[in-house]
């Protein structure tokens, strides 16, 4: 019944060569370790910088500064490589708490059906009804937002209701398979049941909702930070909202210090997505081309 | 056929059961009432934010308030009659006041952008600019969007379906703000081909709203890039959307018959493929609603477009409390209105979901 | 709507479908899957062909060929089929591979409806059947109206439907039995003189389909059509069929009135399909089933396709493929060992 037996590393191993089959997805796979390896192991060996140059405002791309530098004459590939550490974390962080909430709402809802059901899903629905972004942009002015965990458990908080109700559609069809039905009349329990035996048959689609919630955690960022309400630090999303505050778009000296973190945001939404299709291929065999 | 002939059992009053299961069986009753709900609780859930909150804004406003000279009392006279609120009567009774009011349309004054001045005047007065650009592009992005999703799932696995599909996939999945900036740099800066004064503003200055041809002119060049950013931005959804469920529904035994009757290929991807792919898109098109009219914040700040986003970006800055909440209130409601809307039309679209709540034929085999 | 007696096969005029060296192939990544192989039939104005065999044997690829509904990735390699259409006495020829989409459209339907099985999902869900009934009738520039209305319930009593109500109701208000009525009422709709049934009675429960057997012989008595009804289900053909030509890997292996089929076959395959089925009499030792597979339509074996499961098989079946053997003149058999299959047969499949 359950995927017991099967080691670990083989089913690993197994789901890398199945990724590696689809060329997108591996690009994707590749660049996201890449921008990982460059946020987190990056800053270790490259020291920030924190102080202003004067003397080097707003320079194009050159052989000294690859990527020109911002405003305050520091040099913005070392902005880069130090930016990302906040938005990776927060994406992360906010993708898996809104992934859990929803499965964790989602399979209990589905499970138990009846009231708590039409409960949940009221509950649901209300918080789909209101427009997302505009209630988080209102509501982090009036909560002050110390640090990114808080804005990640925020961004989650607020997540969750989509992902949720995709995830009470297909544990509702599962509840119908036969070994669910098998593993209830053996009375083994609703937490063993959802646990063990339901779960273990979703992670493809549980793996595609924690991307698709990281990629709406950017998404979000993105526009709170541009907007000021999100507190600074040096990230990806200050770094191009500082340049557009000091008018880098009718400056093409300083496009640079534009472009370059909006590139880095952009490419990591892209090898996300671009992981995610590939999984998605993997997962869903009549997507992949051929008979 | 028995000889019996059964007793009708005498008639019992109608019941408040009998009145709910009425409501609840009739499907249209059922989606009104549950958005009535739902928009009470957003009401009210905002009135205890507001005043339930650390950092509570009353507060803060009357501080602000303080610090420019004002004693402690008038700040909070003032504070409390802009928001239309008895800060000494209990709770309770300050939410009725607060409901009257929301009936009454009454908003309170704005704080700080123009103090003194209702709310609900200064934000009907951008409402209707927010509703066109949004709205527009809502309705171009998600035609096109279908458009193109049909066209990629007939053509599937041409060059053209990938072309579409990792286009869409790739434009979609870049966040709209970086769309916006990505045009302003290209169209305005590197190639110059739009005046960056049509990027900013919604209106050129000296130009009357009415229905001159000047007047049209000028407001549809003005919403010409924040238009395609909105559009660029929620496009790559509805194609890819309606690529796949155009897909599944090709696969579907009805569509095979109906070429086995000899129907033509129009017929066929109207009433039996389009309709039934774009049933799933509609609920869509609800929540994404709910997107749009919030990222419009974003882009109307980057064009400075006189809507409501902007004036929700320029509240926030000020900390100019009534607004927001009034904002919030107003989109709100638009957005749960539409969403009724989008569920009735589905409702209307697909005959499954409105037969739901019992009737149906007897089934004589 | 005439009546006519047509159980005996009409001789005399010239049959309603040719199907002459028909090759179907399908393809798959691993190669082409031979579903069709050499199928060649022709059925008689009025009269009733059974097209028995298990699954992957191509007979629903071969109906689907006849109305040219074949998948994407499958085509018609060799082979022709030749419908006429009897009409005031003067008969129509027409080649159907050769039609252009717009003939093909016409010719779907009118002439020849093909009624596919699992009706559950045959119908487009958000209209009703009324508006159905109208697209089929509007596309082929038929009744319309009132008189469409009236047809449409007239036939709907001939198959044992509530007119009125199924009239107006949608779809999914309808039992799984229902809506095979249904499309079967709309297969008749514009009356074709060739109607294709595929498994018409499978994923219906028992009383249904005794229904709709019933309703069908009755249809054969009332109206003039010719009929290819599709089946793995043999006592399906003792009811409704005149002939039946039984299929095994792409090809036609049998073909005789349904008489002979089930006294006197002369193919081992058919033989062991009798054996297979259990009658009320028989005694339950006599029960077998064909041990073995279907062969891979894309690797098949050299010889005759049935040889590896066949306890006759020698040298010849091996290596040359039989072409068909006439037990007598309406009988066709291809193998080998026909004159003996019966005898070596009748004590069981072992030998």
């Amino acid at each position: 019944m359950s995927n017991k037996g099967k080691s670990f590393w083989t089913e690993t191993i197994k789901t890398f060569k199945l990724i590696a089959r689809n060329k997108v997805g591996l690009l994707g796979l590749i660049l996201v370790t890449a921008l990982v390896l460059l946020s987190f192991v990056g800053p270790l060996l490259v020291p920030p910088e924190t102080q202003a140059h004067t003397d080097r405002i707003n320079k194009p791309p050159s052989a000294e500064h690859v990527l020109g530098t911002d405003f305050q004459g520091r040099d913005n590939l070392i902005m880069v490589i130090h930016g990302g550490r906040d938005v990776l974390l927060v994406a992360f962080t906010a993708g898996i708490l809104t992934t859990l909430i929803s499965v964790a709402v989602g399979s209990v809802s589905a499970f138990f059906g009846g009231r708590m059901d039409s409960m949940l899903m009221t509950v649901t629905d209300i918080w789909l009804a209101i427009p997302r972004f505009l209630l988080l942009v209102v509501l982090a002015t009036l909560i002050e937002l110390e640090n990114i965990w808080m804005l990640a458990i925020f961004l989650a908080i607020f997540g969750w209701p989509a992902l949720a109700r995709q995830i009470r559609s297909q544990v509702l069809s599962l509840k119908k398979r036969e070994y669910v039905e098998a593993a209830q009349l053996l009375d083994l329990g609703a937490a063993h049941i959802i646990l063990k035996e339901m779960l273990p048959n979703m992670m493809n689609y549980i793996m595609i909702a924690l991307i698709t919630s990281m990629t709406t955690a950017i998404y979000s960022q993105t526009g709170l930070v541009f907007l000021g309400v999100v507190p600074f630090g040096n990230n990806w999303g200050v770094m191009f909202s500082l340049a557009y505050a000091k008018n880098a778009i009718y400056n093409p000296n300083a496009a640079a210090s534009l472009l370059a973190p909006m590139g880095a945001i952009i490419l990591f939404q892209l090898s996300l997505v671009m992981f995610s299709r590939s999984l998605e291929e993997i997962f869903n065999p009549r997507l992949r081309t051929g008979v | 056929m028995s000889a019996i002939t059964s007793v009708s059992p005498p008639a019992k009053p109608a019941t408040l059961r009998d009145h709910l299961e009425r409501i609840t069986s009739n499907f249209w009753l059922r989606t009104v009432a549950q958005k009535i709900f739902i928009v009470w609780v957003v009401v009210t859930v905002t009135f205890f934010l507001i005043r339930a909150l650390p950092g509570n804004p009353i507060e803060i406003f009357v501080m602000t308030l303080m610090d420019a000279g004002m004693s402690e009392e008038e700040a909070r006279t003032t504070a409390a009659s802009l928001m239309r609120i008895d800060l000494d009567a209990p709770l309770s009774a300050q939410y009725v006041d607060y409901m009257g009011n929301l009936l009454k349309g009454d908003l309170g004054d704005s704080y700080v952008l123009s103090r003194g001045k209702a709310v609900n005047e200064i934000v009907f007065q951008r409402l209707p600019w927010t509703m066109f650009s949004v709205g527009t592009s809502l309705l171009i992005s998600f035609v096109l969007g279908m458009f193109l999703g049909m066209l990629a799932a007939y053509k599937r696995n041409s060059w053209i379906d990938h072309l579409l599909t990792n286009l869409g996939a790739a434009i979609n999945s870049i966040p709209n703000t970086l769309v916006a900036l990505i045009l302003v740099l290209l169209l305005g800066v590197t190639w110059k081909l739009v005046p960056l004064n049509l990027m900013r503003g919604s209106l050129s200055p000296g130009v009357e709203p009415g229905f001159t041809l000047e007047f049209l002119l000028d407001l549809f060049k003005h919403y010409a890039v924040p238009g395609t950013v909105y559009v660029l931005s929620t496009l790559g959804g509805w194609m890819l959307a309606m690529r796949s469920s155009t897909s599944s529904t090709l696969g579907e035994d009805y569509v095979t018959v109906a070429r086995a009757r000899g129907l033509s290929d129009m017929r066929i991807i109207t009433a039996y493929v389009g309709r039934n792919a774009s049933l799933p898109l509609v609920t869509g098109l609800a929540i994404s609603l709910g997107f749009v009219v919030g990222g419009s914040i974003l882009i109307e700040k980057i064009f400075v477009y006189q809507g409501v986003g902007l004036l929700l970006s320029q509240a926030i800055a000020k900390r100019d409390y009534p607004i927001m909440q009034g904002i919030l209130l107003v989109t709100t409601i638009t957005v749960i209105l539409s969403t009724a809307l989008a569920d009735m039309l589905y409702g209307w679209l697909d005959p499954r979901i409105r037969i739901a709540g019992g009737g149906g034929v007897n089934h004589v085999k | 709507m005439s009546k006519s007696t047509n159980q005996q096969t009409s001789k005399s005029s010239p049959p309603t479908l040719s199907v002459r060296n028909l090759v179907i192939e399908y393809q798959a990544k691993r190669g082409a899957v031979r579903a069709g192989r050499d199928i060649s039939f022709n059925l008689q104005r009025g009269e009733a062909v059974a097209l028995i065999g298990e699954s992957g044997s191509g007979k629903t690829t071969a109906g689907l060929g006849i109305v040219r509904l074949l998948p994407e990735n499958a085509q018609i390699k060799q082979g022709q089929i030749i419908y006429r259409r009897l009409e005031n006495g003067r008969v129509t020829e027409t080649d159907v591979r050769a039609l252009n989409d717009r003939q093909l459209r016409q010719f779907r339907w009118k002439e020849c409806a093909m009624v596919f099985q699992a009706a559950l999902n045959a119908f487009n869900p958000v209209l009703r059947i009324s508006a159905q009934f109208g697209d089929t009738a509007r596309a082929h520039n038929y009744l319309r109206g009132r008189k469409l209305k009236e047809r449409a319930l007239h036939l709907f009593d001939l198959v044992r439907l509530d007119p009125e109500r199924v009239w107006r109701s949608y779809p999914h208000e309808l039992s799984g039995g229902m809506r095979q009525r249904v499309l079967i009422a709309l297969g008749l709709l514009l009356e074709p003189q060739l109607l294709i049934l595929d498994e018409p009675t499978t994923a219906l429960d028992i009383l249904t389909q005794r229904n709709i057997i019933d309703m069908l012989k009755d249809l054969r008595k009332t109206l003039d059509f010719s009929l290819i009804f599709i089946s793995h289900d043999l006592s399906l053909a003792v009811e409704l069929a005149d002939r039946v030509a039984t299929m095994y890997a792409g090809r036609i292996v049998e073909l005789c009135d349904v008489y002979t089929t089930f006294k006197n076959p002369a193919h081992p395959y058919t033989i062991g399909l009798i054996n297979a089925v259990p009658t009320l009499t028989a005694h339950k030792d006599r029960v077998t089933s064909i041990p073995g597979s279907p062969p891979d339509l894309i690797d098949l074996p050299p010889g005759c396709k049935f040889h590896p499961r066949c306890p006759l098989a020698d040298e010849r079946c091996r290596t040359e493929e039989p072409g068909m053997e006439n037990p007598t003149p309406n009988h066709q058999a291809a193998c080998w060992k026909w004159q003996s299959a019966r005898e070596s047969l009748a004590g069981g499949w072992e030998l």
